[in-house]
């Protein structure tokens, strides 16, 4: 492991957490921390939820389990997808208020799983970035590419955190 | 493993206190010898186990519990209504300690409370009276027999625990100590079975202990010590006898007479294997087991897997058309169905067990307001799934609550409408297909219609012309904040709880009906699934969606024609049999299109006991439906009630009928919803 730098703290939290798991919406990188993702499946035939909130649109059946489908491209302030036929529906079981839950959102495609040897993590600069900052835990650099690593914990609560409202 | 032990502890000693309650109350119809004896014994677990799991504070108070009921038991102090009420608050006060996590500075607070002092004082001078008929009663914590003894024996007790019982929560140490309060002991220690150091497991017991007591104490006081070390080899002899110094030379007593009661045939020194005597007692109450409920939880999701499975399995053999597979698939069904009923039978508990706890509500209450009520329960033997046992218990001590303070009358008050002084609540519960009905009833004032209608006008809730039936003005009381009564009172009148008790049954899935008549009672009846996790359901689509309405609320299906569909006034209205229905187009409702198919059909359903009809695209048949709860992301949806798989694994919401109906149409919901 690499010495401790300026951002040392957040890159022993990564340390901690262990590896990533790297995923594509609109060609941009994302990653979640590979301990919260629980299985990757093809598209699944998903349940609309009437009266839904737009977050949470549907439910699907994983293993005989009903999990809620989030939308995670309307939390981002992104586009639809273009075709949604094609995307991969990633389960992550996360701490929503003191209790495991499991939730399902798709990508359209999920990348690799890297190791987390990150000396940095920076804060995702504020221009040219469409995405809410209380989602987000901060950016890295990976060979040129700039990956966004996503904050799970408000990316997936139900209430949208309130930055991302104004 | 010793905080299983101690939870195990708390569980049984929570189930005690609940029965000891039903068993003081009982008295009041007679104190039989089996009904003292079987008070005795709870209390005696208490205190013996207490000390034994770190619950020192509670076995020290119930000492004294014990020590008056000895009297009681030994027929020496009759059993009367302020000792009954003396039982009840003792039994309240040992539920107080139960709840402190073990011995803290809480319990030892309350132990030293003014309160727990003054109860105290009261159960002592319940002995100390009987003291003066010719017992001595000294200031150790001693009972009353044991007191009376006056020769004192030498015994010689073996002890060798059984390797495993210090993981069970056994405290030689403990016992020992009791002993010590028995009369004067040494002990030794006999090391013949521990092992090399670096082959001992610390957490077995190896020593075995030899202990002399001298004491007054009988046999089977001292055998009493050891009531929960059974699995330990014990043997008490007796060295000898010799006469103490206040022993009265004209009554030689042997040791055993006076106590003979307790246990009889332990006068021989007991087998090493310590299988004698006390056990036997146990086991005659061992038929049944005692089970997590997470661990019915967990078996219930599997088996609501294999539901689902089994649905799936249904649909493939149907594709396939193999008349062998599909006799397979047929035996399997059957015996997924018996499965799927032993199980839930396993969650099923009489509801018995929430009425008992009722007795002491409208005991309490009456004596407090000054009536005479008296209780009457029926069905007791009602069988209602654990979930819905847990969560009804409120409601209806609401309900109760109601019935004593507004309903029921003054005893004075009662006599000049010429009815009997002594009023009374009817509890009832009673099975009708997949519902249970739970009645309660009283033989009150009933319901003050013109003060509801009143209230209602004030409120804002029902346009002054109204034309409501009195049955559906009776309904307003289960509105947020509806309450008639001029005054505040402690027990109810603050109109938070019917709009609450109707909250908990929404959420069980149930309904609740008012009928009154007034200056004759008020009956409340309740209706509720029988169990939460499997229920039977009707599958219909729309568009291409597919829906699961419950059975037990759906009443029947029609067929929607052009001329139905045609609005009048701005409501849907649909004629059946010469009745009018109104009726919901589920499309609208789901803001979800419908395939806009000519003829469609109409789910009628029974919601707060009206006819409501739901206009879906298809029926599509109807089978068992295992119930998974909804996410927090779409739990607070209204009207839906939960989700299920499908036979092609796909996943179907649950429709909640009355949480549907109610947000979507009736003037009434509407206004109040803009009230609140």
């Amino acid at each position: 492991m690499t010495a401790a730098t300026r951002f040392a703290s957040e890159a022993d939290l990564l340390r901690e957490e262990g590896p990533l798991l790297v995923f594509r919406l609109d060609e941009e990188a994302f990653a979640i921390t590979v301990t919260a993702v629980h299985e990757i499946l093809d598209v699944q035939p998903t349940t609309p939820v009437p009266n839904a909130d737009l977050f949470a649109p549907g439910v699907i059946n994983v293993r005989g389990v009903v999990v809620p489908v989030v939308d995670i491209r309307h939390r981002l302030m992104m586009e639809q997808a273009t075709d949604p036929s094609r995307a991969r529906i990633i389960v992550v079981e996360v701490v929503i208020d003191e209790t495991t839950q499991k939730l399902a959102f798709a990508a359209d495609t999920v990348e690799d799983v890297i190791e987390a040897d990150i000396t940095r993590v920076e804060k995702v600069p504020d221009l040219g970035a469409v995405w809410p900052q209380s989602y987000l835990r901060g950016a890295f650099r990976l060979k040129d590419e700039l990956i966004i690593l996503l904050n799970t914990e408000t990316l997936f609560h139900p209430k949208a955190a309130s930055q991302a409202a104004a | 493993m010793i905080e299983q032990a101690v939870e195990a502890f708390v569980q049984e000693a929570t189930e005690i206190l609940a029965t000891l309650e039903d068993q003081i109350l009982s008295l009041e119809h007679g104190a039989t010898q089996q009904k003292v004896d079987e008070i005795f014994r709870a209390l005696h677990t208490v205190k013996g186990s207490g000390a034994m799991f770190g619950y020192t504070c509670l076995s020290r108070f119930t000492h004294h519990f014990e020590s008056a009921f000895e009297l009681v038991r030994a027929g020496k102090l009759s059993v009367d209504s302020p000792l009954i009420d003396l039982c009840l608050a003792a039994r309240d006060i040992m539920s107080e300690f139960l709840a402190f996590d073990g011995d803290n500075a809480g319990s030892r607070e309350l132990l030293d409370s003014a309160r727990v002092a003054e109860l105290v004082e009261k159960l002592g001078r319940l002995t100390g009276e009987d003291a003066a008929s010719g017992m001595s009663v000294g200031s150790t914590p001693k009972t009353a027999v044991e007191e009376m003894r006056l020769e004192r024996t030498h015994y010689r007790i073996s002890f060798v625990p059984e390797p495993h019982a210090l993981k069970n929560g056994m405290r030689p140490d403990l016992l020992i100590k009791e002993l010590a309060e028995l009369g004067e002991i040494s002990v030794r220690y006999d090391a013949s079975n521990v092992p090399a150091l670096s082959e001992l497991d610390p957490t077995e017991a190896c020593l075995g202990y030899v202990i002399t007591l001298t004491t007054t104490a009988s046999r089977s006081t001292i055998e009493d010590v050891f009531i929960f070390a059974d699995d330990a080899a014990l043997t008490l002899e007796e060295t000898e006898v010799t006469a103490s110094l206040v022993a009265d030379p004209s009554s030689p007593i042997p040791p055993e007479p006076t106590t003979g009661q307790e246990e009889t045939g332990a006068t021989d020194a007991r087998p090493a294997t310590g299988s004698a005597g006390p056990v036997a007692r146990k086991e005659v109450r061992s038929e049944s087991i005692r089970v997590a409920s997470s661990r019915l939880d967990d078996m219930m999701d599997s088996l609501g897997e294999l539901v689902i499975a089994q649905a799936r399995l249904d649909a493939v053999a149907q594709d396939i058309d193999d008349p062998t597979l599909e006799s397979v698939v047929e035996e399997v069904s059957r015996l997924v169905v018996g499965l799927r009923d032993a199980t839930l039978s396993i969650r099923m508990l009489p509801i018995e067990t929430v009425f008992g706890k009722f007795k002491r509500v409208v005991r309490d209450l009456a004596s407090d307001l000054g009536k005479e009520i008296q209780l009457i329960t029926e069905g007791g033997e009602t069988e209602v799934d654990k979930n819905v046992i847990d969560r009804i218990g409120e409601p209806i001590v609401h309900m109760i609550r109601n019935s004593i303070d507004h309903g029921i009358e003054a005893a004075d008050a009662r006599e000049a409408a010429g009815k009997k002084r002594m009023g009374t609540v009817r509890l009832s519960a009673r099975q009708e297909g997949g519902e249970i009905l739970i009645a309660i009833e009283d033989n009150g004032g009933g319901l003050d219609t013109d003060a509801i209608r009143g209230r209602a006008i004030e409120r804002g809730l029902i346009p002054e012309e109204n034309t409501l039936s009195e049955h559906d003005l009776h309904q307003l009381i289960f509105e947020p904040g509806f309450s008639t009564a001029k005054e505040v009172t402690s027990v109810s009148g603050r109109g938070v709880g019917m709009d609450a008790v109707k909250t908990t049954l929404d959420a069980l899935g149930g309904t609740i009906d008012v009928f009154a008549r007034q200056g004759r009672g008020t009956r409340v009846i309740l209706r509720l699934p029988v169990t939460m996790a499997i229920i039977d359901g009707l599958r219909i689509r729309l568009g291409e969606s597919v829906y699961v309405i419950p059975l037990s609320s759906v009443e029947e299906c029609v067929e929607l024609s052009d001329h139905d569909a045609a609005r009048r006034s701005g409501r849907s209205v649909l004629e059946i049999r010469n009745e009018m229905v109104p009726f919901l187009e589920l499309e609208h409702l789901f803001g979800q299109s419908g395939d806009g198919q000519a003829k469609r059909r109409v789910v009628i359903v029974r919601v707060d006991g009206a006819r409501v009809g739901l206009v879906v695209d298809d029926i599509l048949g109807q089978g068992q439906t295992v119930i998974k709860s909804l996410s927090s992301f779409h739990s607070s949806i209204p009207g839906l009630g939960g989700a299920t798989i499908l036979g092609d694994g796909r996943v179907a919401l649950i429709i909640d009928v009355a949480t549907l109906v109610r947000s979507a149409d009736v003037p009434r919901a509407a206004s109040v919803r803009r009230a609140a």
